[in-house]
């Protein structure tokens, strides 16, 4: 039976506290495979959530706008990464020569996609209340989701890649190469991500337009085009997602994004909307409270996502502004 | 002038009632989706019931008389289908044959019923119209209990004792799911995991942990392909190399190309379609033929449908409603090219037609 800690506690154990920590000890080494399975499910998972979260994360901070067709470039990502695949696998097969080639052109064309969006949709209306930009978001949201299920027909897309099942195995606890390359792949990017964002000048600008954009203005600073280089970048991690969902998961649909748009969205929220670091860490929290949850014990799996969220209801009852959200001092 | 125009109508009401129905044909309805999102399914069934209904006209019809149809669109909506069943019995059919939505056919029942009109239900298997039949309707495919009844036996005989069984909380998912969960534990097995996994979600890894950390001899996934696929993928991933079966909302090749070769051995529970029924040859290759396309899942039941009410009035002698109900009921062993038709004293299929299907190769192949 998969009993987890606390609960079987209180049936199973005298109430004195040194047995009660022994016996909580030993009921999670008893589990210990299934607790270290769950981690590493929760981690992958998180990294998914986190690489979505950061395009949420930079454009509010930049110019908090919650952009909901984010979840969307994800799924365009994803499709876009198929048509490369499929058009590179006759010269480099189906190995990871040819999933690289057409990540990093998916990530090339899905940002630009986000910063022709950015400039068709959003930019007009920079200068009008908040509410009206976040309604532009959300038509955007639909025309891209509509407009692949139309090209599509509405099926689902096998993304066939030759990767293998093999993998590390550590006795019950098994993590694939695949699991370990996406979740590298996804921290390579974070890091070049921040190193870019605190090392250079293009980053620096980025954290300046957050504190003030009029102020970036009189220093001389393109702020527009710093703008289209946020949702580039953004718009290119969330590419990147879809990509390895694409070949991680096998299978591509229209509606794809909505779910992961969501949960990255309030990843973004819990890591305190605004900020890169905290966009990582709310991913991978929300991954592995997950992970977890489904296996609650008494309780079936379905609800393991009111136990995530209720925990994330509690975590922002005490903290409003989220693990890494400040008030009011420094985005980005 | 005026002795024109009266030549005129003449004339016009002679082309009239050239187009009406004679007095020599019988009137068949068909109910199923022709618009909606159930209308490819619709349209095959259509098409299947004109292909009986020509080959029956091509033998010399029935008692002596020509069969015609009349179509009503039940566009898989309760509501529009009382509509299409109200329209069917004022045009005075002699029987129904049709039904592929189980919740648009629910309501029509008491329609025929209060018409008298014998209606044979060529697709729609929902238990719930089983309690809802008045006594004029015929399901002749197999319901949800005799998928079931297919799966634990199968079960069983693969020596299986601990099962897992995943559902995706909606209707038919979890109707499948707990009608399997009650006939197995009382068969005196063990259900060791009973889970749910929500619709769209991609990642199942936890589940999958889970799922392992029980060790059932077989996982039992009673949803639809698209997210079937990803369960069977993650399964087979994560190291679970025993029985994998799914039920027959997941019978499509799309779970096969999605699952890849994690998919190789799992098997499926389905409806007999045309392609796995050695008695169907002659039906799809006509089928083709009239339509330029293969036939879909649900052809060969209307098919069958259509033939069964042809059969039914030649045995009952005559066009009178009450008389062919009869011989509905009297059915016995009538060969169809889904299997021999006999009905239950609730009119329900006397004998599951469900079929155990292999993923081989990447394609779907009957087991025995």
């Amino acid at each position: 039976m998969p009993l987890l800690f606390c609960f079987p506690v209180s049936v199973c154990c005298k109430r004195e506290p040194e047995v009660l920590g022994n016996c909580i000890w030993n009921i999670a080494m008893s589990h210990l495979d299934i607790i270290l399975q769950q981690l590493a499910n929760g981690v992958i998972l998180g990294s998914f959530y986190a690489l979505v979260a950061l395009g949420y994360t930079m454009v509010y901070g930049i110019i908090k706008l919650l952009n909901f067709a984010h979840g969307d470039l994800y799924m365009v990502g994803g499709f876009v990464g198929f048509v490369i695949l499929s058009a590179v696998s006759g010269l480099l097969g189906e190995g990871w020569a040819a999933i690289t080639c057409s990540m990093v052109l998916s990530m090339l064309a899905v940002g630009l996609l986000g910063v022709i969006i950015q400039r068709v949709a959003y930019q007009p209306m920079l200068n009008a209340p908040r509410l009206s930009i976040l309604i532009t978001a959300l038509a955007v949201s639909m025309i891209l989701s509509n407009g692949v299920m139309a090209v599509t027909d509405g099926e689902y897309l096998a993304f066939t890649t030759d990767l293998g099942y093999d993998g590390l195995d550590f006795g019950n606890v098994f993590i694939s190469y695949t699991q370990l390359m996406l979740v590298v792949s996804a921290a390579v990017l974070m890091i070049v991500l921040t190193l870019f964002v605190h090392k250079t000048l293009y980053g620096k600008a980025m954290r300046a337009i957050a504190i003030d954009q009029d102020a970036c203005r009189l220093m001389g600073i393109n702020v527009n085009r710093i703008i289209a280089l946020t949702f580039f970048i953004g718009s290119s991690l969330a590419a990147a997602a879809g990509v390895m969902a694409g070949v991680y998961y096998g299978s591509l649909h229209f509606s794809m994004g909505f779910v992961i748009g969501l949960k990255a969205f309030t990843a973004a929220v819990i890591g305190g909307i605004g900020s890169i670091p905290g966009a990582m860490l709310g991913g991978l929290t929300l991954g592995i409270l997950e992970a977890f949850g489904t296996q609650l014990p008494f309780v079936g799996s379905e609800w393991k996502d009111v136990f995530s969220f209720g925990l994330l209801i509690l975590l922002l009852i005490v903290k409003p502004t989220g693990m890494l959200g400040k008030t009011e001092i420094e985005r980005m | 002038m005026s002795r024109i125009s009266i030549a005129l109508a003449g004339t016009l009401a002679g082309l009239f009632l050239c187009g009406q129905v004679s007095a020599a044909d019988l009137k068949i309805g068909i109910m199923v989706p022709t618009t909606g999102s159930e209308a490819t399914a619709g349209k095959d069934m259509e098409n299947s019931i004109k292909l009986a209904v020509d080959e029956i006209n091509k033998a010399g019809g029935v008692l002596g008389m020509n069969i015609v149809t009349i179509t009503g669109d039940d566009g898989c909506d309760p509501q529009m289908a009382t509509a299409a069943a109200s329209k069917l019995v004022s045009s005075d059919v002699v029987g129904v044959v049709g039904g592929y939505c189980s919740g648009a056919t629910l309501p029509t029942l008491k329609i025929y019923g209060d018409a008298g009109t014998p209606f044979v239900v060529a697709a729609a298997n929902s238990t719930k119209l089983i309690d809802a039949n008045p006594g004029t309707s015929f399901q002749i495919n197999s319901t949800g209990f005799d998928q079931v009844n297919t799966a634990v036996s199968l079960f069983a005989e693969k020596g299986i004792r601990k099962l897992a069984i995943v559902h995706q909380g909606d209707g038919y998912s979890e109707d499948l799911a707990k009608l399997t969960k009650d006939k197995w534990t009382a068969m005196g097995n063990e259900v060791v995991a009973y889970e749910v996994v929500n619709k769209g979600e991609q990642d199942q890894s936890s589940l999958v942990t889970k799922l392992k950390s029980t060790a059932p001899d077989a996982v039992f996934w009673t949803a639809y392909y698209s997210d079937g696929a990803l369960l069977i993928k993650q399964l087979r991933q994560a190291g679970f190399r025993k029985l994998i079966a799914v039920g027959d909302g997941s019978n499509s090749p799309k779970l096969l190309e999605i699952a890849g070769k994690a998919a190789e051995g799992v098997l499926c529970f389905s409806n007999p379609t045309a392609e796995y029924l050695p008695a169907a040859k002659n039906y799809t290759a006509s089928y083709k033929a009239a339509y330029k396309q293969a036939p879909d899942a649900y052809g060969p039941l209307a098919y069958d449908g259509m033939k069964l009410m042809a059969d039914a009035i030649t045995r009952a002698g005559s066009t009178d409603k009450a008389a062919i109900v009869k011989a509905l009921k009297e059915t016995k062993d009538f060969n169809g090219i889904t299997g021999a038709v006999s009905f239950t004293d609730k009119n329900t299929l006397a004998k599951s037609n469900f079929v155990v299907l292999v993923a081989k190769g990447g394609k779907w192949t009957l087991l025995k």
